[in-house]
């Protein structure tokens, strides 16, 4: 499990103050939260992008080389698409089978653009390469920060299966920060919410719902 | 009109052995300084240490500075009796190599640390998603922006070649020794030979020319792969 105690982080104004957060092994976990509540913030200091100002990050176990993530606009290298989807291997020092590669081409909708030049490929295809480079080397635990925001339909459709998949045949953590709450109910076990840089409540995709209504009542009540 | 007439492509052995000799200064030259341009012009990007505006300033200000200044000062350093006299460097091409380091280093590590500034915090964060080592990172970051080094490498090299003043203090002239395209153009000029100088002012342009053609491919390729 990963145990998030005591975390403080301050940039300019703004300060992150989590008192507690627990990630359990092997689920599917949503973050949301408004704009500016800490979400991309958490996600730095749990990867390293970051060094908090106080507090600690138990990984649980899992190793810092087997954490990765994905941004919302991924980098593309200066190369072409079947040198971007190895890299990872490649610094690992592990060999690519031709099975694996050709898997996730296909699982993503690209296959038949191994050599295309890679930062030439459209937004949603750039997303599509940019997660199947961060799980081709079977990482542990892995962050989705708002991949899925500018996606076609069918794209998420991809991603959503891809995610199920991985759950049913061999499972991982995910923590899947996403603003629209259709992903969180199809995807996530676990759902934890941010508000003006702290944590504000963890529960079900169904609790953190009726959580969500009970204070929107409670605000317009007044 | 009188000097025109008189122009033919005149390529001596002397001549050819001017044109080997600048090129060779400005290889050497161009390598040596990027093996400290590079990596200073990454570090200046990347950390923070006390000093690294002071330290930013004087690049930029190197990047301007006159050659003949540089000449001057590396002349004091050499000489018989400069703290490295007993190195007798003076009037060598290792002594016009030095004074070119002098000139070319600010040039490649400003241009390194400005194109960094743009590219490599995206690059970094990649490779920290990857878990890439810092090594790893290092030539990730090498080989992604290998277009902007090659573009501060054209431009030191350009510079190299057509440099005279430092050149001149340093090397002093010497036929067959140091004797560079710019040393010599000076030289011919003064003699009377315009001949044999504007054959080393064509050289010198066509070589202008190349290297000016070399980074518009650069620019251009960069423009097509960028992310849209």
């Amino acid at each position: 499990m990963v145990k998030i105690i005591k975390l403080e982080k301050r940039i300019e104004s703004f300060q992150l103050d989590i008192k507690g957060l627990f990630l359990q092994d092997k689920k599917v976990h949503g973050l949301i939260g408004n704009n500016g509540s800490g979400k991309s913030t958490l996600i730095k200091l749990i990867t390293g992008l970051m060094r908090p100002d106080k507090g600690t990050i138990d990984l649980g176990g899992i190793r810092s080389r087997d954490i990765t993530f994905t941004t919302q606009r991924p980098y593309m290298l200066h190369d072409t698409v079947y040198h971007n989807l190895i890299y990872p291997l490649k610094i690992r020092n592990q060999m690519p089978s031709k099975y694996d590669i050709g898997k996730w081409l296909e699982q993503c909708g690209l296959t038949g653009k191994e050599q295309q030049y890679a930062p030439s490929l459209s937004s949603g295809e750039r997303q599509k390469l940019s997660f199947a480079r961060a799980l081709i080397f079977k990482p542990k635990l892995v962050f989705i920060d708002e991949t899925m925001a500018n996606m076609d339909l069918e794209s998420i459709r991809v991603f959503e299966s891809i995610i199920t998949n991985i759950q049913k045949e061999d499972p991982i953590t995910w923590v899947i920060v996403s603003h629209q709450p259709a992903h969180i109910y199809n995807l996530c076990q676990e759902v934890h919410m941010m508000e003006a840089g702290s944590h504000l409540f963890s529960g079900t995709p169904k609790e953190t719902g009726y959580f969500m209504r009970e204070r929107h009542e409670k605000q317009w009540s007044y | 009109m009188l000097v025109l007439s008189n122009f033919h492509l005149n390529l001596s052995h002397e001549t050819l052995e001017t044109i080997w000799l600048t090129m060779k200064l400005g290889f050497v030259s161009t390598f040596l300084s990027s093996l400290f341009g590079i990596p200073l012009g990454l570090l200046l990007e990347r950390r923070d240490f006390f000093g690294k505006k002071i330290i930013l300033r004087i690049n930029r200000t190197l990047m301007g500075f006159p050659p003949v200044v540089v000449g001057l000062m590396v002349y004091l350093l050499l000489m018989r009796r400069g703290p490295f006299g007993e190195l007798s460097l003076l009037f060598s091409f290792a002594a016009m190599v030095i004074a070119q380091l002098f000139i070319i280093t600010p040039i490649v590590s400003g241009m390194v640390c400005t194109a960094a500034k743009n590219a490599a915090p995206e690059i970094r964060t990649f490779a920290i998603s990857m878990n890439a080592s810092r090594s790893q990172t290092f030539f990730l970051l090498i080989k992604e922006m290998k277009h902007d080094i090659y573009f501060a490498l054209a431009t030191s090299f350009g510079r190299s070649i057509s440099e005279v003043g430092a050149v001149m203090i340093v090397g002093g002239n010497i036929q067959y020794k140091t004797r560079t395209m710019t040393t010599a153009i000076s030289l011919m000029r003064n003699k009377g030979d315009y001949s044999e100088a504007i054959t080393l002012g064509v050289v010198l342009l066509i070589l202008s020319f190349c290297i000016q053609t070399l980074m518009d491919t650069l620019k251009r390729y960069e423009n097509n792969g960028e992310n849209y």
